[in-house]
């Protein structure tokens, strides 16, 4: 039997609109012959959100969406569930490997403690972007980057294509591939890396990311996304990591992992949308410690924000999960929380709790079609006061903590400073600290210095290599990379200067005075290969914050008032000079005479002939009366 | 045109010119200080404006009041309790609470000293974080435990502390905002920000264990008084005469006067008839603080790092309530937290003659400058003087006129003796490099010694004159009437280049300091009256040391900590002048002993 024509019209267009999830029903419906089969594909995708409570009433949300197409199947634009408009803009500009961070916000590492999926999901504020090209040559290299980053501009509504060579870096020693390349370290993989420290995260960026999913945040745990929400949180990075991944025992895949992980301040997403003013509560509503002596009904000393409060999904995310994604992986619980055991924890109905004994989390299954909520209650408290050790699980100590600013004040040099802190007590730890700067800060690199707190003096132990690229004006931005060591339980001062360059006119942006941005520096950290090897592999990554770098700025009205003012006096001046040079002058009676003046003076020559004419007349008569005489 | 340079060349040599500058000179100061007075008159002074769109004063509600004064109650107990304590139990207080609220706090000892006291304390500070901002950008609440009359900060500590746990609930920050709580008015805050731009001594002040980013704008409340208030006081003098930028005194003016209703006062002006008496005194105020230097408030230390800080006094008595400070504060830094860029767009060079009234630096500058100009002018007629034929003088000594001097050197004008430099120079480049001397003991000295040091040395910088010029009397070559010129000369050059150099930085210091030595421009030798250098010795020597132990101490301390630069001013510029001033009043010039070596 022939298809009707509506119905291959519909497939048609469901073809077209480059949905994997359009293309993997009807190919499943439609053709058998594909060669993945179904229980393959169900390991495809899959979905999970981790809800960790933190200290100080914050919530860490982090969501993961993991796919994979096989690579001979990508390979022959068969691409399933991996988003085809992703897919063709890497085959087109020969990418190999992709990492693209969206982040807005900063982790507070002193009360949340070591960073998600250690570090690795998350980039520096604004948006940062570093791949693996293929390419013959240098230039190849660079043109390819040119393209993809173009196209993903569009794609991401980000302004990537703003990341030209004065902002490409090619790192050497802080990044490795993820993935598992054939020729992992053949000449023709080039890895470039392009950071805009000044680019807003925001809304548009978060609709394109939810569209490469293949459950669209319509089903599953994307439905919780919202951009009021996720913006509005202290802390949140986006990211989309493409990797080729080689299992042992079967075909290569092509796997993309997209990742939202964010901190959301519970007080504050609890609050109502259409009431989001934090109005002072009425003064019964309030927390009070009562047993301050001058506790009375007008004086409350408040209590209530180091406390952790209960919330649930929709409280703080506006709604309930809508049902699974009809296309994970069944086998993946697609939400855990990660509270101590116990605590009680509700659930809706049909729901299923699996403990995971040992580990302080537990995870929920739900059936498809439901919606699902989970409400954690306030923890009971013994005489008013939470132990906050007992109702969370204690956050984990970061290897490194990092903080970065400016030294020194005016317009001409400036110096930055990075403390640097190893809170293990036994344990060095070894890193690559990189920074990609804007060619307008000079770095003086003899000035770079590492000197332990409280041991005066430099140590240039700490330093153990430095791999430095100078900037070129207007061409290309400094690159340094460092590989250095903190000692045990101690804190160390990395410190350079550097001297702020004069930018023409025009190369000033219109807000020339807030300041240009530096984004900030990646620091990873190595471990070492348990086998002795000398191989390292990153453990830990962590960014600093972004600077704030004040250049020299002209008084643009300046120019403005001198155009200005010599434009009126070349006006003024040549104008009347011109006028004066130009003008023929003739005296007034000889010039040819106007229109309107003309009549007036015919009128008046026929006036005064006809009174010359009336007069003589009467002279006539005169005359020829004295004649008669 | 050859005609009108042939005239012109012809009056060259005219001595008739010679006669015209000492008017020329006395006509600038007129102006001068005339052109001050004019300012406060509507057609040269404008109102102010907000010039920086972003700012937005005044377009939010304010939302901080209500259960909030509970708040501020039980936070103004605790203060009250520590109340007399030390400077660590406070800051421990502070810290526990501040950390109860989810702030970062950061601590920082400092020992400054000057006068031979020791000035230290502990600094404490909390950071609140800006909920989806990364820590570019910083805003600064200062408030500090003593306010500068060393009152107790009695309500403006916890309505800090109160307004901290508001700002907290809000997720509008674009910038981190720093909560500042310092020992005292001066050091304190200068200690801090001098640790913020890593511009301190480290063996005195330490460093900070937390920063932020840029900071944008600071606002220090010093509201020590417990009863309700009437109207806001904005103290916005900055070391060494800086000024924040007109854009912030002029938010916080629309915040309080025209959002909140209340009454706004400068320069202590408690009352303000908005009359041209009223306008003047504001405006004299203005400058004398500003021509002092002095740090005037914990926002003072903030201005010379480009940070625009003021300080809001709440005064008067009236139904203004804490609250309502803090929603004035609150309106600030809403407006200070739109800021796309420094504030920049503004005035940083004016004198505010009432809350809404300023004249900027384009119209007031010239005042300033003439009276600078009087002395290059005198300066360079004296130089011309000192080159002509001495032959006039036996006569003028008589006459004492200059014209009658033209007349008598009409017959050969056109010889130019050569002037004799060497004594002139050293005399003057000595007077002028012991200024040096006074400026190091005084900053130098301890509390105890500046006094009889100060006694003393008014007596020697009264003898000095004195003994200078006798000696230049009675040395082997004795002192000629040129070389008076010369010497006269010099003194008032270098006062001219200094005042008027010194007019674009602070135009108040420099206009007080050109005012004083204006008589300079105008001593001629007198010997039969030495009586009078002395007494104008002592009258000006007075001016300065009034109010002494208390001056003195207070100008050391500023020296030492703030770096103000008048002490500066006072001995290397006006000092030296005078001395070589009293010096030229004192001289006899020898011209008969001068003729005959001539002969």
């Amino acid at each position: 039997m022939r298809p009707s024509f509506p119905s291959l019209l519909l497939s048609l267009l469901s073809l077209l609109c480059f949905s994997p999830y359009a293309a993997i029903a009807n190919a499943s419906s439609a053709a058998d012959s594909i060669s993945t089969s179904i229980s393959d594909s169900r390991s495809d995708y899959h979905e999970q959100l981790i809800l960790r409570p933190l200290p100080l009433s914050a919530l860490l949300a982090s969501f993961n969406f993991r796919s994979n197409t096989s690579l001979s199947a990508f390979e022959a634009h068969n691409f399933r569930f991996f988003p085809r408009s992703l897919g063709q803009i890497l085959q087109h500009a020969g990418t190999r490997e992709l990492h693209l961070r969206f982040s807005l916000g900063r982790w507070d590492a002193e009360s949340w403690g070591a960073r998600p999926w250690n570090g690795a999901r998350e980039g520096g504020t604004g948006v940062e972007m570093w791949a693996w090209l293929e390419a013959e040559t240098d230039e190849e290299a660079d043109h390819k980057w040119l393209t993809l980053t173009n196209a993903l501009s569009g794609l991401f509504c980000a302004s990537l294509n703003f990341i030209d060579s004065t902002r490409t870096t090619r790192p050497v020693m802080s990044f490795q591939p993820e993935g598992n390349h054939i020729d992992a370290n053949a000449t023709n993989m080039h890895l470039l890396y392009g950071v805009l420290p000044h680019e807003v995260v925001c809304t548009e960026n978060l609709t394109p990311f939810l569209k490469l999913l293949p459950c669209k945040g319509k089903a599953g745990i994307a439905s919780l996304l919202d951009g009021h929400k996720l913006f509005d949180s202290s802390w949140q990075t986006m990211a989309i990591d493409i990797r080729p991944v080689c299992p042992e025992d079967g075909e290569c895949v092509l796997q993309i992992e997209q990742s939202i992980d964010m901190v959301l301040d519970v007080d504050r997403s609890k609050r109502p949308r259409d009431n989001p003013i934090p109005r002072p509560p009425p003064a019964h509503d309030m927390k009070c410690n009562t047993s301050k002596p001058y506790h009375a009904h007008d004086t409350c000393f408040p209590t209530d924000s180091a406390a952790n409060q209960d919330w649930s999904l929709s409280q703080i995310f506006g709604r309930p999960i809508k049902g699974t994604c009809p296309l994970t992986d069944p086998t993946v619980s697609p939400v855990c929380i990660q509270v101590p055991d116990s605590r009680i924890v509700f659930a809706s109905e049909g729901a299923i709790e699996k403990k995971n004994p040992g580990q302080t989390s537990r995870c929920f299954d739900f059936p498809a079609e439901n919606d699902f909520e989970v409400f954690l209650p306030a923890p009971e408290t013994q005489d008013g006061s939470v132990i906050v050790d007992q109702h969370l699980v204690k956050p984990e100590t970061p290897l490194l903590y990092a903080e970065r600013s400016f030294t020194g004040h005016g317009q001409e040099r400036g110096g930055v400073q990075t403390i640097l802190r190893n809170p293990s007590p036994d344990q060095e730890v070894e890193f690559i600290y990189m920074e990609s700067l804007p060619w307008f800060m000079r770095i003086y690199l003899h000035t770079i210095s590492a000197r332990v707190d409280g041991q005066p003096g430099k140590a240039d132990s700490l330093i153990q290599e430095v791999y430095y690229r100078p900037a070129v004006d207007r061409a290309r931005g400094t690159q340094l990379e460092v590989r250095m060591t903190v000692p045990p339980a101690s804190t160390v001062f990395l410190t350079y200067d550097f001297e702020k360059s004069i930018l023409r006119y025009t190369e000033y942006p219109p807000d020339a005075n807030r300041g240009f941005d530096v984004a900030a520096a990646v620091i990873t950290i190595l471990n070492k290969d348990k086998n002795g090897g000398n191989s390292r592999f990153a453990a830990y990554n962590l960014r600093t914050t972004t600077l704030l770098c004040n250049l020299p700025t002209p008084d643009f009205s300046m120019p403005y008032n001198v155009i200005i003012f010599t434009s009126t006096a070349i006006a003024l001046a040549f104008g009347g000079m011109f006028n004066i040079l130009v003008r023929r002058f003739v005296a007034a009676n000889e010039g040819p005479k106007s229109g309107l003046k003309k009549g007036v003076d015919k009128l008046k020559a026929k006036l005064a002939a006809l009174f010359k004419k009336k007069s003589s007349a009467a002279a006539v008569a005169m005359t020829a009366e004295k004649k008669t005489e | 045109m050859p005609r009108l340079l042939a005239s012109a060349l012809s009056l060259r040599r005219d001595p008739r010119l010679l006669k015209l500058p000492p008017y020329l000179s006395l006509l600038c100061i007129v102006v001068g200080v005339v052109w001050l007075f004019l300012l406060p008159l509507d057609d040269y002074s404008r109102r102010t404006y907000i010039s920086e769109n972003a700012l937005l004063p005044g377009q939010v509600h304010t939302y901080f009041g209500g259960s909030d004064q509970n708040v501020f109650r039980a936070y103004k107990y605790e203060t009250d309790e520590l109340a007399g304590k030390g400077n660590i139990e406070v800051n421990n207080k502070l810290e526990s609470i501040a950390k109860g609220l989810g702030l970062k706090v950061g601590r920082q000892n400092f020992t400054y000293s000057s006068a031979g006291n020791t000035h230290s304390g502990q600094n404490i500070y909390a950071i609140l974080q800006a909920p989806r901002g990364d820590a570019t950008e910083a805003i600064v609440l200062v408030a500090a435990w003593e306010n500068v009359n060393g009152e107790l900060n009695r309500s403006g500590v916890p309505l800090v502390l109160t307004l901290a746990r508001y700002f907290k609930r809000w997720s509008l920050w674009s910038k981190d905002i720093i909560f500042l709580f310092t020992p005292d008015s001066i050091a304190g805050p200068q200690a801090w920000v001098d640790a913020y731009h890593d511009a301190h001594d480290s063996s005195l002040v330490a460093s900070l264990p937390l920063k932020s980013g840029a900071l944008q704008g600071a606002i220090a409340l010093d509201y020590a008084r417990e009863t309700r208030f009437k109207s806001v006081h904005i103290v916005y003098d900055g070391v060494n005469g800086q000024l924040p930028n007109l854009d912030l005194i002029n938010s916080v003016n629309h915040v309080a006067g025209g959002q909140m209703g209340m009454g706004v006062a400068i320069q202590e002006m408690w009352e303000h008839s908005n009359s041209y008496h009223d306008r003047l005194q504001t405006m004299l105020r203005g400058m004398l603080k500003q021509g002092l230097g002095l740090a005037s408030g914990p926002h003072s230390s903030f201005i010379p790092y480009h940070v625009d800080a003021v300080t809001l006094q709440p005064f008067g008595d009236g139904w203004q309530d804490e609250m309502a400070i803090g929603r004035v504060i609150e309106g600030t830094f809403r407006s200070l937290n739109n800021l796309l860029e420094h504030l920049h767009q503004s005035f940083f060079f004016y004198l505010l003659m009432q809350k809404e009234r300023f004249v900027s630096i384009g119209t007031y500058l010239p005042s300033a400058m003439l009276v600078a100009a009087n002395f290059t002018i005198m300066a360079i007629a004296l130089w011309v003087k000192s080159g002509q034929p001495e032959v006039r003088e036996v006569i003028t000594e008589k006459t004492e006129t200059a014209e009658e001097a033209g007349k008598v050197a009409l017959p050969n004008p056109h010889v130019t003796v050569e002037r004799d430099l060497f004594l002139p120079l050293v005399l003057v480049a000595a007077c002028q490099f012991a200024g040096v001397v006074p400026l190091y003991l005084f900053n130098h000295l301890s509390e105890s010694a500046l006094i009889p040091a100060f006694i003393f040395f008014t007596i020697l910088s009264a003898i000095l004159p004195f003994l200078l010029s006798s000696i230049l009397h009675n040395s082997t070559t004795s002192t000629t009437t040129q070389q008076y010129h010369l010497i006269r000369s010099f003194s008032l050059l270098l006062l001219g280049m200094f005042l008027s150099s010194l007019a674009t930085l602070n135009f108040s210091l420099a206009f007080l300091v050109g005012v004083f030595s204006a008589p300079l421009t105008f001593v001629r030798p007198c010997p039969n009256s030495p009586s009078n250098g002395c007494l104008w010795s002592f009258c000006l020597d007075e001016k300065v040391g009034y109010g002494l132990g208390e001056v003195l101490r207070q100008a050391a301390f500023a020296w030492d900590v703030t770096g103000t630069y008048t002490p500066v001013v006072v001995w290397c510029v006006w000092w030296p002048a005078w001395i070589v001033g009293v010096v030229s009043v004192l001289g006899r010039p020898d011209t008969r002993e001068n003729k005959v070596k001539k002969a």
